[in-house]
């Protein structure tokens, strides 16, 4: 019992039950469903949705929003095939300023929040539309196909047995993330804006670079997401990240983190991912109509939500009964 | 080597409208723990603000170690070692004790990877200083109150701080936790360290303290004198400037009137156990006890917001359930003016109209007709005259007005509403002593019209000038309920033999 | 705190009026919200007339003023819940919902429209109650609770429709959204109009609305003067649904159509108009304050804009930046100008 106890107190504990469970009901059920294929795919989906799910993260480890992941993540996709196709850019270059333009995003984002002191809420909901226009404007809603059969390739194959090269990218962010918020200073600074703004303000660190560099964080990780599923569907498609504002909230409050600030934990979410990614291939597996998803999802949140309240209830008692 | 430590010299501190500090003065030596003393209003936020750099003084200067510094902010009073230990806690919740007593390391080079095992090894030297035998790695969330604010002790003294700045530190501990606390305060002081200890609590301040600073209308009444030779009574002669004086109002005999409010055996869900409890109709009810006693733990059962669990309420003889503060209000005629004013009593960003209105809407709208602003003004304004409330109009807002004022209109939608039962918490804090006069001619005007008043108090004086009986409140118990004499040394000592029976068990 | 200084002195406890100078109030209209708002609007309507002529022609004024007590409509729905310092992300998708719920019921159950409009309009406030409820009962944030209710509703609602939409709307009804009084003006927004003054009296002349304003000023407070905060952020989240769903059903007299992508996905593209029109108008986002008027205005004018730039050839896809930077810029601006007032002491 006191096992159980001290590992019900971690984020990661119950979010791994659930996936054991799921994989177990799920492969039990269809023998199909853990067959090296489609492993394969459930991993290009956790790949993605990893990177989604780490950009908001970093965001709620603030304790701020950013409403325009999905919007940066689209930009920065239409920007890299539009490069490729329009400018004849080599991959990386083009990745890699891909990547850049999130980074901006995230900085201008970072940077109006930390200085206007306005809600971030409300700032990303203005940029989330800034941004979306401006894919809009270049695209025409009409997406990009020159993209290259490298790209192409690595979007979809695997390196070794079921894994897909997609992996690596988010596997490192991941890893990365981890150590940053574990061991770096900026990290723990991150946290400790997010956990109590005004002690770590007395404390010397400046809430004002942590929230650009949070932010900035965000933004190339979302433009990052962008990349690799530009490559996975093979096109640069404007539409890529229009759906991504619910999952990018419901991994990381699955992973147990607490909306407001100072407390997430990477591995947690991505294990919110994987259960995410599982449940979606159920439905479609057991013909269930795709649609339910987003329902799904949503009751996934709402009792995250009510679990990860009740877990901080228990730290600080009502008063001595 | 410097005589003193820390020195405030010749400060003066004006804000529009009101003079906060004039030509004050505060000097710290080496090994000490020096009380600084004032009531509400005297001016000790505003010197604390300054020493911890929050505001700037317009004259004076502050000195450390004899040397003149300037603070900007709170920061550069930290990285002068100033330390301060705060009322409400300044730690990252999900942070480990270790990391929180080194935070300001993460100010320093983003990328370079933290060493925990060395820094938890660091830690564990305040932590032995301070005897609190915790593990450096538990994230200060699970921590009791008591062990928190040692660990911003230890913050402090990581930051080689041998200045300590310590606000109310004893608001919220038990009295078993108040020992420990001045225990680990007199080995600092040995080991040369110098404490600004704030207080209100004489007795405390008897027990721990050496030197005595006393604010009182901005200015030093006393200014760093020996504590040794100073009893009670000259303390507070020196904080209110005159003994203290109880008005000379007629004894009130209420052996005949009905109960207006009545507990009975009454526990709550906060914690309290079997309370007793009676206010007749025309009387005034002193609830006396010290910060953290549960009175206002226990208005706030009365009024609703929180579950009575055993035991019965009664309304002018009937027994009642209050299922929640509309019921209490609308239903019951019970009214409660709350002690913090600015969060709980009044909407700062409302206007005088719309916060003194607020407990007559529901009946004013009650059959459908257009509820006027017009038909409220005349509703509320013969209140907000009485209660001569200085505004321009009673539009403005609530926040603009002076502490008097808008303790003055957090009174007047009770008075507004016609309630039967009036619950006061702490009336005066941060009122001007003219004021404070006008309420409590007020509050015995009101009685004397019927209105049962149940006043929460912190301060003496005040708590014997006008209840006509005293219940004492400790640790979410009554211990007793005395009938006020007037005579202010016997009903303090009565007052102070009832809290403290408990201490000798 | 400052205190009530010389100024407040000038008039003293025995002043019969206790009412602001004709001076002080003439000069606070001029710095109002509402005032800028129509300046912007006779401004930008003036410099579209100029560079495109056929800006006023009866038709487009005629679109301009339909699309525009849509835009009102969502508006409202989101600033009913902003005034007790809630959100609601969910506008969209109870819109739909409400609309599509209405389409049902006139195509498919045969109802007559007006039946089939309360219908959808009894959908939209009981999916409003259960946000509201939700948000009661659980504590959490209303962002939270109606981020997860958004895609709850919305994926119940394409699951039961199929995706389908309902083409046979009844043409009594879609002929509201095609009238044209005197040639330019749309019965919608007379509607939305009067949706206004019954905000208006809501929030001025009723002890509710007084309540709802306490609530999102300072819940503590209000909560320990006998208002009833429980109740209130139930009801305004309602209200929320029940405008929500006339604007879904404004749409779906517009489109003769009942379209479940009407709008976007989950409902999502309803978010920036819901949030600009009320954001313009100057209600504060952290509660408390309310100004029907000025969210009309403020949608009004941002319509404007969108069919200005439209009809300057701007193309329809620079539109969403442009707004997204509309938004921007309006926050700015409004936290420029309170703590402008705020400085000067103002009311």
């Amino acid at each position: 019992m006191q096992f159980l106890s001290r590992y019900g107190r971690t984020d990661w504990f119950g979010p791994l039950l659930v996936t054991i469970l799921a994989a177990i009901i799920v492969g039990s059920l269809s023998p199909s469903f853990l067959s090296a294929f489609n492993i394969q795919v459930l991993l290009l989906a956790v790949a993605i949705n990893a990177l989604v799910a780490y950009s908001q993260m970093i965001i709620i480890a603030i304790g701020e929003m950013n409403l325009s992941v999905g919007a940066i993540g689209g930009l920065a996709a239409i920007s890299f095939a539009g490069m490729m196709q329009v400018w004849h850019m080599p991959i990386l270059p083009a990745a890699l300023l891909g990547i850049l333009i999130g980074l901006l995003g995230g900085i201008i984002n970072g940077v109006i929040i930390s200085l206007t002191g306005i809600s971030a809420f409300v700032i990303t909901l203005a940029s989330l539309s800034i941004y979306k226009g401006v894919n809009l404007g270049i695209t025409e809603a009409q997406p990009f196909y020159g993209i290259p059969n490298l790209v192409k390739h690595l979007g979809n194959a695997p390196f070794l047995g079921p894994l897909p090269w997609l992996i690596i990218p988010t596997a490192i962010v991941g890893f990365g993330l981890w150590l940053m918020l574990t061991r770096l200073p900026i990290g723990r600074c991150i946290l400790a804006v997010g956990g109590n703004r005004h002690a770590a303000e007395l404390s010397g660190i400046s809430i004002r670079l942590t929230v650009i560099v949070a932010h900035a964080l965000s933004g190339a990780i979302a433009a990052l997401a962008g990349i690799l599923l530009c490559a996975r569907l093979q096109i640069g498609q404007p539409t890529i990240g229009d759906d991504w504002l619910i999952l990018s909230f419901a991994a990381p409050v699955i992973g147990g983190a607490v909306l407001t600030g100072g407390h997430v934990s990477v591995g947690a979410t991505t294990l919110g991912v994987v259960i995410v990614a599982i449940i979606t291939e159920a439905l479609v597996l057991f013909n269930i109509d795709p649609f339910l998803v987003q329902v799904v999802l949503g009751v996934l949140i709402l009792w995250a939500v009510g679990i990860n309240r009740l877990r901080e209830f228990r730290l600080k008692p009502l008063r001595r009964a | 080597m410097a005589e003193f430590l820390f020195e405030a010299l010749g400060i003066s501190k004006s804000f529009p409208g009101v003079m906060a500090l004039q030509d004050v003065s505060l000097q710290m030596r080496e090994a000490s723990i020096h009380a600084l003393l004032g009531e509400n209003g005297a001016g000790k936020s505003t010197l604390i603000k300054i020493i911890t750099g929050i505001h700037r003084p317009d004259a004076g200067e502050l000195r450390l170690a004899g040397t003149p510094i300037e603070l900007t902010s709170p920061r550069d009073a930290m990285a002068k070692r100033i330390g301060v230990v705060h009322q409400e806690r300044n730690l990252i919740p999900r942070f480990s004790v270790g990391e929180n007593i080194y935070l300001e390391q993460l100010a320093g080079r983003p990328l370079k990877p933290l060493r925990y095992p060395e820094l938890y090894r660091q830690s564990r030297k305040w932590l032995d200083l301070l005897d609190l035998d915790v593990d450096p790695a538990t994230p200060v969330s699970r921590l009791s109150v008591a062990k928190m604010q040692l660990v911003e002790i230890a913050k402090a003294l990581a930051l080689d701080s041998r200045v300590l700045l310590l606000d109310e530190p004893t608001a919220s501990l038990t009295p078993h936790e108040t020992v420990t606390l001045f225990k680990v305060l007199k080995r600092l002081r040995d080991d040369g360290v110098s404490m600004l200890f704030v207080s209100h609590k004489l007795e405390e301040v008897g027990e721990l303290c050496d030197q005595v600073t006393v604010l009182r209308d901005g200015r030093n009444a006393a200014h760093s004198q020996p504590l040794q030779g100073l009893g009670r009574q000259d303390l507070v002669q020196l904080m209110i400037g005159r003994k203290e004086q109880i008005a000379d109002w007629p004894a009130r005999n209420f052996a005949a009137a009905t109960p207006a409010l009545a507990l009975k055996g009454v526990s709550t869900i906060l914690g309290h156990r079997d309370i007793d409890l009676t206010v007749k109709r025309g009387e005034i009810l002193g609830l006396y006890g010290l910060v953290g006693a549960g009175r206002t733990e226990l208005a706030k059962c009365i009024i609703g917001q929180f579950a009575v669990t055993e035991g019965s309420v009664e309304i002018q003889g009937k027994a009642v359930k209050i299922a929640s503060v509309a019921d209490a209000i609308h239903r019951h005629g019970i009214g409660y003016v709350s002690e913090d004013r600015k969060a709980e009593g009044l909407i700062l960003m409302h206007s005088v109209l719309a916060n003194a209105g607020i407990t007559v809407w529901r009946n004013l709208g009650r059959h459908g007709l257009p509820l006027t602003d017009g038909r409220i003004r005349s509703r509320i304004e013969p209140f907000v005259r009485r209660l001569e409330v200085r505004t321009p109009s009673l539009a403005q807002l609530v926040g603009n007005l002076s502490g008097g004022n808008q303790q003055k209109i957090s009174v007047a939608k009770w008075l507004a509403a016609g309630v039967k039962v009036l619950i006061v918490d702490e009336p005066s804090v941060g009122i001007d002593i003219k004021t404070k006069a006008y309420l409590h001619e007020l509050l015995r005007e009101l009685s004397d019209t019927g209105t049962a008043v149940l006043v929460i108090t912190s301060d003496m004086p005040e708590m014997i000038t006008l209840a006509d009986r005293i219940a004492v409140m400790n640790d979410y118990r009554i211990e007793g309920t005395i009938t006020n004499t007037r005579d202010y040394e016997e009903m303090s000592s009565r007052i102070m033999s009832l809290i403290h029976r408990v201490e000798a068990a | 705190m400052p205190s009530d200084g010389p100024a407040a002195a000038s008039l003293d406890a025995s002043d019969t009026t206790l009412t602001p100078s004709p001076r002080v109030r003439r000069v606070r209209f001029y710095l109002t919200n509402e005032f800028g708002l129509v300046l912007l609007i006779i401004i930008f309507g003036a410099a579209f007339t100029f560079a495109v002529p056929r800006f006023l022609s009866h038709f487009n004024l005629f679109i301009l003023g339909r699309t525009a007590a849509e835009n009102i409509v969502i508006g409202f729905a989101m600033m009913v819940v902003v005034v007790t310092g809630g959100l609601d992300l969910s506008v969209g998708a109870i819109g739909v919902c409400a609309a599509m719920g209405g389409g049902w019921l006139m195509q498919v159950a045969g109802l007559p429209w007006p039946l089939a409009v309360i219908g959808g309009l009894l959908l939209g406030a009981a999916l409003g109650f259960v946000n509201g409820w939700a948000v009661v009962r659980s504590g959490l944030h209303s962002f939270i609770i109606t981020l997860a209710s958004m895609s709850i509703f919305f994926g119940v609602m394409i699951f039961i429709t199929r995706a389908q939409a309902f083409r046979s709307i009844p043409l009594s009804f879609a002929s509201f959204a095609h009238i044209r009084y005197f040639g330019f003006i749309s019965p919608l927004l007379l509607l939305a109009v009067v949706i206004m003054l019954a905000l208006v009296y809501l929030y001025r002349l009723t002890a509710l609305g007084r309540e709802m304003l306490a609530a999102g000023a300072r819940a503590s407070a209000a909560e320990l003067s006998g208002v009833r905060v429980k109740r209130v952020i139930i009801l305004c989240h309602m209200l929320a649904g029940l405008l929500a769903g006339v604007a879904g059903l404004m749409l779906v007299a517009r489109n003769d159509a009942a379209i479940p992508s009407m709008a976007g996905q989950l409902g999502q593209d309803w978010l920036l108009p819901a949030f600009l029109g009320p954001v313009l108008g100057g209600t504060l986002l952290s509660g408390g304050f309310v100004s029907p008027l000025g969210t009309l205005l403020g949608s009004f004018l941002l319509t404007l804009l969108t069919n200005g730039l439209l009809l300057l050839q701007i193309g329809q896809f620079w539109v969403e930046a442009v707004l997204g930077l509309l938004l921007l810029v309006a926050v700015l601006l409004d936290q420029a100008r309170r703590s402008f007032i705020a400085r000067r002491r103002m009311i």
